[in-house]
């Protein structure tokens, strides 16, 4: 399997074209060997969530909850989902005529590759400002939660903490999305250079040959990564013990068990109030 | 005017039923046991140095038999010595067959020789050449901005024959607006007069800029060439124009002595200039079969002879012009840039300034210019190099002043013709008086070109629209050189009575090579069929004789082929005498005898003669030969001597002025403005070149030249991408020399056949003023049904045509050349 | 690698001569196979070893493919009919002018002599960026080299381009989509008949490629209903020189109209984008409008709608306006002749 394409140039040298789209079959490979694997261990894995007895005392000791814990705010969803069409429209458009669906899709993945622009810098902003933002970082404080979940990914019902507002595995993840997020949308917006958009004049010779072959490489395997990931990311999402988690991004709330039960309250700080216990208060 | 029984009549040349009959040999058709192929491998970029060349691959296959590189050809000549008190000159490498710096894509590198063809290319694919790219320029503008990349490591320009960098400032550039040319320093100027003066007398000033574009020779025979050894001598079987001429070039590119070269080229599909001693490339075949021992074929495709096949330079100007309210010309100011390609300097630019002198007389005159180089194919003179040009600069400008004065456009031209002998070009430095030419008829020619063309009658067209059909009449004046003189004629009257006239000339598809001949026989009174001629191989013994160029050779050719005749006459009356008794002056010769005055019946017959001078030997048969005859000639006749009687002599006839050609055109054109498209109604030429040897070769001469210049006006171009610095329209149907249906739909023609009086037999040559004529003939008609700002380059294409009228400007920059 | 130009590098040939045969060998050999009729496209390709097929199928010798018949409400066209049979037909002559004009529009008589009508309209486009071998999009690379700041781009798309600016090359093309003609495509599964219009394909659907053809397929015959025969035809095409010459752009129409009303048309241009553009808009706006100068204009103006002209090709607006008005309208002829 090659890793990369090349070409000549008009002077006959070569240049780095793109990875190769070998690469695409080798990330759809991995991210269904990957679902594969975990949905079967999966059977025999730990349960993680608290034992109900735990969560009892858990509620007992913060009363004042509200039934509905908020957990991402109307913008935040929103972001979320259209941040999903545009990645959607994004691999679709990019990897359906690779696999012989032809169709006109540069124009497509190029809106859909400012939607995503748009929707990335507006979360940034959004993040920075309005939310919790280390909250979905990882880093050395997270060590702790990193050994106990590893522990009991190879079944040991171990004590240790749970996870704050976002579970490490959601957090490992989101950090490599961003990376590829970033990658994918940078070395689009310059690759926008060199096809027809309204945007700007045309220019395929902005930067050498050998910059653009980087360019094309990088975004390719942001692209071919995002493949792999977007698998597992679903594959996640559509999991019966993980669907309270989506049903949390679709409505914005979880239960108040579901937050005893899988969260750690000392990482994630709900305000609790004794007058309207059931109102989803402000997201954190 | 003489009573002539050959010159001046129409016949069939002796190779014409070859020609049309597919059975003219031209170089690619020549065949030799064991004989090799060659192919080139050329230079993907536009300049580049080569840091190896690794073909262990190439050379492993079956059937390669041997590379060839730069390294192994004959150094180039050392640079001419300096003048007296001057530093020497610092020249580029000359042009070699092959290099380690290519300097244009397309430049060979080397060549691989194998059994066949496909072999040879499979061999070039199989190379590895590891290139380093330096910077190159293809539009000279670009070269001379402040930061401009120079197209060759030594420099841009030639500043006194020395290769240097040129940048002009910023200023220069921001100074010219409105898409005229800017107009920095210009190493290079000549002045006639005072311009002050005459731009004082001026009642209109008109400063116009104008880009003609370089064009591509392109000659329908590319550059083929076969070489074999016998015996120590190159048999060299090639395609170009001047068949004498081009040993002397051949030794030295393949690094033997001229003696050591036969050079067989009978027939020669065209060369335009571009052939005109040869191609450095023909040394490749004779090195690789020197290095093999077996005989080399190097057949060029149509792309290769678009990269070593040399083109016309484009010239960039801008030229101020000041008009007499009767439209004389009082002052030119005129400023060239040159694309000179990456080797040496051009003169078109120069010839720009020189015919412009001579086709509008003006009373003062300033010529500037600068020749830039670029990393595109190597230039040459193409057919008129200068002249063409000047007409594309400056008969538009006339004709609109024509039309801003309200005067005829004819009258226009009239009023500034050349006449007699007419002055032009720069003064003589050390005399501060002009040249002139040996005589002009271009009032007459005019005024019976308007005649044959009916100017008068279409002129209530001229500029009408009639739906989207817009009708223009035009007219150009166009002058070009037309002969030389001081070359060798050789010829021998046969025992067997029959004239054998040697011919050096190159059977370039003019018949000229034929055409010279006749005199010859006129002179010595020979029937045709009585006559045959030697020619198109060197090992036939032909005389020093000049290159097939320059309109040189009907001028330079007659003269020589003259002198011979009488050389023969003379002899033949001598031998008259010294058999019969007598003076050699009481003999006359006639009807193929040579005898006393009176009494024709009397005397020797031809065959007797040549018989007696074989007897006699000395002078009459070539063992003693005149000493002011080319080596090459006494190596020649020396060779035929004995075979007969021998007239051999130099033309050493006087001569005073320079030899100029004139033709005069007049186009009709109709263009649809809808969509640009246009059609040449109708064209009719009158050439002013002296006798006519040959009606028929004449006028396809004429129109031969007229369809070079009404291609660079409609439809030729030369394209380059910027980015990589490589040509985009290599074959016909990219660069679009116009064919036979773009020709007008009714021609005509007319010659004066007014006698040059500087000459014996009254002939000048004709081959290049009607290119400047067709140009310009058609750019005027089309100024005049579009409007004079319609177009400021060539060629002027719908695209052009449309953008102006309907989007207000041109298709591009108003600067840019090479789009 | 070196590159070298003008030598045919060894394939295998094959020179079948039955329609059959030569869809085993393209079955066979699927996009191993390179099928050449005239040759005037295969040639360049080839010699310039910028196209490599392993195999060729010349399918010069096929007399099935070849020659002029009733089809039917009309014509049937061979793909191996040269142009020169195309434009000396009677019935094509005598129904179908307006194919005789496109037919006779195209390239040289020498051209037309040993090209056919098949190969005319299934030729590559003539980009010189793409035929000088450069490694853009369409030939599978990542670039567009004739859509930049300092590209010679004058005679490429205005319409449709996506990635690639190439423009089909045909003359024959839009006359065939204004009579509505149907292109036979046979495989070794089968046969199936596309409407012209439908046969090309712009770069957005397949960068690499201008018709539907795919490995293994072979376009037999063109078939021309009587729909059309003897309506009123327009064709123009305009370009450098009169012979021997790609359109700049070409127009194509077929009218039924009364004195009143054009009652029905077909209106296709050329030249224009990477395949040949049906103006369907135009057709709808100016059908029962009455034919004047009103009515060509407002369909000139339509014709180019949306159009996205490059750098150096901006005249093709006013000449694609211009030609789509004479379509409707018609223009006068020469004032000289």
């Amino acid at each position: 399997m090659d890793f990369l394409t090349w070409g000549r140039s008009p002077w006959g040298e070569w240049i780095l074209t793109h990875v190769s789209w070998d690469l695409l079959w080798a990330s759809i490979f991995a991210g269904v060997v990957f679902l594969v694997a975990h949905a079967s261990y999966m059977v025999l894995s730990a349960h993680r969530k608290r034992e109900a007895h735990e969560a009892d005392a858990l509620e007992r000791s913060l009363p004042g909850l509200p039934e509905r814990i908020p957990k991402h705010s109307l913008a935040a969803r929103l972001f979320h989902w259209i941040m999903a069409v545009a990645m959607f429209v994004l691999l679709l458009t990019a990897f359906l005529p690779i696999v012989g669906i032809r169709f006109p899709w540069v124009q497509w993945h190029w809106m859909a590759g400012l939607l995503l622009t748009a929707s990335i810098l507006f979360h940034i902003v959004h993040a920075t400002f309005w939310l919790d933002f280390w909250s979905i970082w990882v880093g050395p404080k997270d060590i702790p939660e990193f050994k106990a979940e590893v522990l009991r990914e190879f079944g040991h019902d171990v004590p240790g903490p749970k996870p704050g507002k976002y579970p490490l595995g959601n957090r490992l993840y989101h950090t490599v999305i961003v990376v590829a997020g970033l990658l994918v949308v940078a070395t689009g917006l310059v690759m926008m250079k060199r096809v027809h958009t309204p945007f700007f004049t045309r220019n395929p010779y902005l930067f050498g040959d050998a910059t653009w072959g980087v360019t094309y490489v990088l975004h390719g395997t942001a692209g071919v990564a995002l493949v792999g990931l977007v698998i597992a990311h679903v594959y996640f999402a559509v999991r019966p013990e993980k669907w309270w988690i989506t049903k949390g991004m679709i409505v914005g709330w979880i239960t108040r068990r579901q937050y005893l039960e899988h969260h750690e309250p000392s990482r994630w700080a709900i305000a609790r109030s004794s007058a309207s216990p059931n109102r989803p208060g402000p997201a954190v | 005017m003489a009573e002539y029984k050959l010159i001046g009549k129409n016949y069939t040349t002796p190779d014409l039923v070859a020609k049309v009959t597919g059975k003219a040999k031209y170089a690619e058709d020549y065949r030799a046991e064991g004989m090799l192929f060659c192919k080139l491998l050329l230079s993907p970029m536009p300049h580049a140095r080569v840091r190896n060349i690794d073909a262990r691959e190439a050379l492993a296959m079956p059937g390669v038999k041997a590379i060839l590189t730069a390294d192994e050809l004959p150094p180039p000549p050392p640079p001419p010595a300096p003048p007296p008190g001057q530093p020497a000159v610092t020249q580029p490498p000359n042009e070699n067959a092959l290099t380690n710096e290519p300097v244009y894509q397309g430049e060979p590198i080397l060549a691989v020789a194998a059994v066949d063809e496909t072999t040879a290319a499979d061999a070039i694919e199989r190379i590895v050449l590891d290139l380093e790219p330096l910077p190159f320029a293809v539009d000279p503008l670009d070269s001379l901005r402040p930061n401009g990349p120079n197209a060759r490591l030594e420099g841009n320009t030639y500043i006194n024959r020395e290769l240097k960098s040129l940048k002009w400032t910023e200023k220069d550039f921001s100074d010219a607006t409105d898409g005229r040319l800017p107009m920095g320093e210009a190493p290079d100027t000549f002045s006639i007069g005072d311009l002050e003066a005459g731009f004082k007398q001026a009642d209109l000033v008109l400063d116009e800029t104008f880009l003609t574009q370089s064009t591509t020779h392109h000659p329908l025979e590319t550059r083929t060439a076969m070489a074999t050894w016998q015996n120590g001598k190159l048999h060299l079987y090639c395609s170009t124009q001047s068949t004498v001429q081009t040993v002397g070039n051949v030794a030295r590119w393949v690094g033997i002595k001229p003696e050591d070269v036969v050079l067989i080229s009978e027939f020669t599909g065209g060369g335009f200039g571009s052939k005109i001693p040869g191609s450095q490339t023909m040394a490749i075949p004779a090195l690789l079969s020197k290095k093999t021992g077996q005989p080399v074929m190097m057949r060029i495709s149509r792309e290769e002879e678009h990269y070593i096949g040399r083109a016309r330079a484009g010239v960039q100007a801008r030229a101020r012009v000041g008009f007499r309210k009767d439209g004389r010309i009082t002052a030119i100011d005129v400023f060239t840039i040159q694309d000179s390609g990456p080797y040496g300097a051009q003169g078109d630019y120069r010839n720009v300034g020189i015919m412009a002198s001579l086709a509008f007389q003006p009373m003062a005159m300033r010529w500037r210019g600068v020749t830039v180089l670029t990393n595109t194919p190597p230039r040459a003179p193409q057919r008129a190099p200068g002249g063409q040009q000047m007409n594309g600069i400056f008969d538009p400008i006339v004709s609109k002043a024509a039309r801003k004065l309200g005067i005829d456009q004819v009258e226009i031209r009239r009023v500034n013709a050349p006449s007699g002998k007419a002055t032009f070009g720069p003064p003589d430095p050390k005399t501060g008086k002009q040249g002139y030419v040996t005589s002009a008829f271009v009032r007459e020619a005019l005024d019976k070109g308007a005649e044959l063309f009916g100017w008068e009658a279409k002129k209530q067209y001229s500029g009408k629209r009639r739906g989207s059909k817009a009708r223009g009449i035009g007219v150009s004046v166009s002058p070009f050189n037309a002969g030389s003189t001081g070359f060798d004629g050789l010829l021998i009257i046969r025992p067997d009575g029959m004239l054998q006239v040697q011919s050096g000339v190159g059977n370039l598809g003019t018949h000229s090579v034929i055409d010279v001949t006749r005199v010859a026989a006129e002179m010595l009174d020979m029937p045709w069929d009585r006559c045959e001629v030697q020619f198109g191989n060197t090992s036939k013994h032909l005389p020093w004789t000049c290159v097939s160029a320059g309109s040189q050779t009907t001028h330079a050719m007659t003269r020589a082929n003259y002198a011979a005749a009488m050389d023969a006459k003379k002899k033949l009356q001598e031998i008259a005498a010294k058999d019969l008794g007598g003076r050699a002056e009481d003999y006359d010769i006639g009807n193929q005898r040579v005898f006393r005055k009176g009494s024709p019946g009397s005397g020797l017959t031809f065959a007797q003669a040549a018989r007696r001078a074989i007897q006699l030997g000395g002078v009459y048969d070539g063992h003693e030969l005149p000493k002011d005859i080319n080596a090459f000639t006494t190596r020649s006749a020396t060779a035929l001597a004995g075979t007969g009687l021998m007239g051999v002599a130099r033309d050493n006839y006087p001569h005073d002025g320079n030899t100029l050609s004139h033709v005069v055109a007049f186009a009709e054109v109709e263009v649809d403005v809808e969509t640009g498209a246009l059609r040449i109604v109708e064209y009719a030429t009158v050439a002013d070149v002296g006798t006519v040897l040959h009606p028929h070769s004449l006028s396809g001469q004429v129109f031969g030249g007229s369809m070079l210049g009404i291609g660079h006006a409609i439809s030729q171009r030369w394209l380059y991408d910027r980015q990589y610095g490589m040509p985009l329209a290599k074959r016909f149907h990219y660069n679009g020399p116009p064919t036979i249906l773009d020709a007008p739909a009714n021609v005509k023609f007319a010659a004066l056949n007014i006698a040059d009086p500087e000459t014996p037999v009254g002939a000048r040559g004709v081959g290049e003023s009607p290119v400047g004529a067709g140009y310009a003939a058609i750019l005027t008609a089309l100024a005049d049904a579009l409007g004079d700002d319609v177009f400021r380059r060539t060629p002027v294409t719908p695209d052009l045509i449309l953008a102006s009228l309907e989007l207000g400007h041109g298709s591009h920059d108003a600067l840019t050349t090479n789009v | 690698m070196a590159v070298i130009h003008d030598m045919m590098p060894a394939f295998e040939l094959f020179q079948p001569t039955s329609i059959a045969d030569t869809l085993t060998l393209l079955g066979r050999y699927r996009g191993d196979a390179w099928v050449m009729a005239g040759g005037l496209d295969s040639f360049d390709w080839l010699k310039d070893r910028i196209k490599r097929p392993r195999y060729v199928v010349d399918i010069g010798g096929v007399a099935e493919l070849k020659g002029i018949r009733a089809s039917g409400a009309g014509l049937e066209i061979g793909a191996g009919t040269t142009l020169t049979e195309v434009v000396r037909h009677p019935v094509v002559k005598e129904k179908f002018g307006i194919l005789l004009e496109a037919a006779e529009a195209a390239a040289s008589p020498q051209i037309r002599n040993q090209g056919t009508i098949g190969g005319n309209v299934s030729q590559d486009t003539r980009c010189w960026y793409y035929r000088a071998g450069w490694s853009c999009y369409r030939a599978g690379g990542n670039i567009c080299y004739a859509d930049t700041p300092t590209a010679i781009n004058r005679e490429h798309a205005i319409f449709d381009a996506d990635r690639c600016v190439a423009v089909s090359p045909s003359d024959t093309a839009p006359a065939l989509i204004a009579l509505d003609a149907k292109m036979v495509i046979r495989n070794l599964e089968g046969e199936r008949v596309v409407d012209a219009e439908n046969y090309f394909i712009g770069p957005g659907i397949d960068i690499t490629r201008m018709n539907i053809l795919q490995p293994g397929d072979l376009l037999t015959a063109i078939r021309i209903p009587d729909t059309w025969a003897g309506a009123q035809f327009y064709f123009e095409k305009i370009a450098d020189r009169k012979v021997w010459d790609f359109p700049l752009v070409n127009v194509a129409s077929a009218m039924v109209a009364n004195q009143s009303a054009i009652q029905r048309i077909r209106l296709a241009l050329n030249g224009v984008a990477a395949h040949p553009k049906r103006l369907v808009e135009v057709e709808a706006a100016v059908t029962g409008k009455p034919r004047n100068e009103q009515t060509a204009e407002m369909a000139g103006r339509l014709a180019i709608a949306g159009a996205q002209p490059l750098q150096h090709n901006g005249y093709k607006l006013p000449l694609v306006k211009n030609l789509v008005k004479r379509a409707i309208r018609g223009v006068e002829g020469s004032w000289t002749s």
